[in-house]
This record gives structure tokens, C-alpha cells and sequence, in this order.
């Protein structure tokens, strides 16, 4: 153990772990969203859409903890008026 | 001549009396210094998370905190994609994509891929690290594929999603004015018996 030189400490993430999606459950999100990325030069915020979607898709199978929308950030794109588009960076 | 050598002598005692006192003190201020380097590591320890100096957790944040953030659209930062296996484990482990774009206070999805291209299952468990480590205590995975035991069956290959946001804070602190690339590196073990990993919580001091 060092004293005093710093290291990083990791840390548990805030949900904890992901389960496997060993039977490929959501495979078909996830690549509309690689597919979204790489048509959008690798900008996430292009692709939230497809993100809540394939946590949604999670949700559905039991490979996710259910939780609402906005408390994954997604608040955003379930505000009521359809005509609000995201604003790009 | 007695008279001198009795002078010497209580002249000797004094000088005798004090050497000890000075040892004394010296003694003292000798032990004390080294009882100071060793209560020296849990005190930076603390002033360290109080302050969140050198990439340590600054008390918890809570989870109101992802559905309250506003994205800083302004600020648009590069994470970059590392992935690691150690020797002993035989999964093919990559990230499906080399960076993505993204901004403070917005939460991303990013996927790595592993493959068990063995005949037997393997169970493997990972950390992580983010370089630059002052970046580190902004960097917030909500959920991932770390530190949990994951089993991959024989010729089997899985999406590993992580899904983190950068938080707001970052576009405040000036010591992060120049950061513009956070990469975040994952690395597999092999899940063994009394194999000891850094993991959070795991004390090995």
C-alpha cells in the first residue's frame, strides 16, 4: 500500500450490476443504437432515444430493475408536447 | 585542587541531568513524529474524502441528483473505451464502440462485448479505473457489469452495458477546465478462490 501517492478508488456503481442478457434479449436495441452512434459520429446525445429504449427493453425482460424514466435522466424525452425536439449541441 | 575537581563534578551532574532531560525530549519528539506518519494515512484518508482530492468519493451522491441534473450542452467531453483482460482469463473482452461524445448532466449507454471462446464456463468478475483520476469523482456509473461475479457459458458472448453520466459539477471545477478526454478502463479477472481483488469495500490494508 502506498502512502500518499494517488491512486483511483473505484466504486460500486449506483444500481449495482447489470444481469447478462445471455439470450440476447435485447440484442435488436442495441444495435439500432450502435447503428444510431455511428451514423451520429459517436455524439450520445443524439442517441438518447435509442438508449431509453434499450433500457426499456431491459426492463421488460427482468434484466433491469424497473424504475421511471426520469429517474435514469430520461426525463426529458417524455415531456408531454411532441413537437419538442432535442436541442443539439 | 578539590575545591576544582568538586566544582567539576556537581559542574558534571548538572551537565549529566540536562543531557538526560534533552534525550529525553528528543526521545519523545522521536516517537512522537513516528505515531504521526502512521495516524498520518486514515487522516488524509478523511481530509481526503471531505475535500475529494485525488479521484476519492466525495459523500455519496444521492440518485434525486440524475433526475434533477441539467445537462451542460456546452461542454461536450470524449470518454474513451479501454478494455483489459488479466493473463489468467481467457475471455475475448472488447468495447463495441472507441468513444463517444458526451455532456455533463446527461446520462450515456455505452456496450462492451465478451466472448468465452472455451469449451468450459468461466466466471469472471472486473474493475474499472478513470484516467485522469481527479475526473474520476465525477464520473458515475448508475449501472454496469462491474464487480459482480458474470458467467459465461462455453462459446458464449454477451453486450455488457454501462450506463453513467458525468456530473454537472465537472463543468464547474477549474481543475478540470482542460479535461476534455475521460477514458474509462475495464479489466476481467478470472472469479477465484481467496483471490483478492480492489474492489470498493474490500478492505486489503
Amino acid at each position: 500500500m502506498n502512502f500518499g501517492s494517488k491512486s483511483f478508488k473505484p466504486r460500486p456503481p449506483d444500481k449495482g450490476s447489470f444481469p447478462l442478457d445471455h439470450f440476447g434479449e435485447c440484442k435488436t436495441f442495441k444495435e439500432t443504437f450502435m447503428r444510431c452512434l455511428r451514423e451520429n459520429s459517436f455524439d450520445n446525445s443524439k442517441c438518447r432515444l435509442q438508449s431509453k429504449d434499450y433500457l426499456e427493453c431491459r426492463m421488460d425482460h427482468q434484466l433491469m430493475a424497473r424504475e421511471p424514466l426520469q429517474k435514469l435522466g430520461f426525463k426529458d424525452l417524455m415531456d408531454p408536447p411532441p413537437s419538442q425536439e432535442e436541442s443539439t449541441p | 585542587m578539590r575545591r576544582h575537581s568538586r566544582k567539576s563534578r556537581s559542574q558534571e551532574e548538572e551537565w549529566r541531568t540536562r543531557n538526560k532531560t534533552v534525550l529525553t525530549y528528543i526521545a519523545a519528539a522521536g516517537v512522537g513524529m513516528i505515531g504521526l506518519s502512521y495516524a498520518a494515512v486514515p487522516l488524509y484518508r478523511l481530509y481526503c474524502q471531505a475535500t475529494g482530492l485525488g479521484g476519492t468519493a466525495v459523500a455519496g451522491h444521492d440518485t434525486d441528483q440524475v433526475e434533477m441534473m441539467k445537462p451542460v450542452k456546452e461542454r461536450v467531453i470524449k470518454v474513451t473505451f479501454n478494455a483489459d483482460t488479466h493473463a489468467s482469463i481467457q475471455w475475448n473482452f472488447r468495447p463495441q464502440q472507441t468513444e463517444i461524445y458526451v455532456v455533463p448532466g446527461e446520462t450515456a449507454l455505452a456496450f462492451y462485448r465478451a466472448k468465452n471462446p472455451t469449451d468450459k464456463p468461466i466466471i469472471g468478475i472486473s474493475t474499472y479505473n478513470v484516467v485522469p483520476f481527479d475526473a474520476g469523482q465525477y464520473f458515475n456509473k448508475i449501472q454496469c457489469f462491474c464487480f459482480e461475479e458474470q458467467r459465461l457459458n462455453p462459446h458464449e458472448e454477451v453486450d455488457m452495458p454501462v450506463f453513467f453520466y458525468i456530473d454537472p459539477e465537472f463543468d464547474d471545477d477549474p481543475r478540470m477546465a482542460r479535461v476534455d478526454t475521460i477514458t474509462l478502463s475495464y479489466t476481467f479477472f478470472e472469479a477465484k478462490e481467496g483471490q483478492q481483488l480492489p474492489l470498493p469495500g474490500y478492505s486489503y490494508n
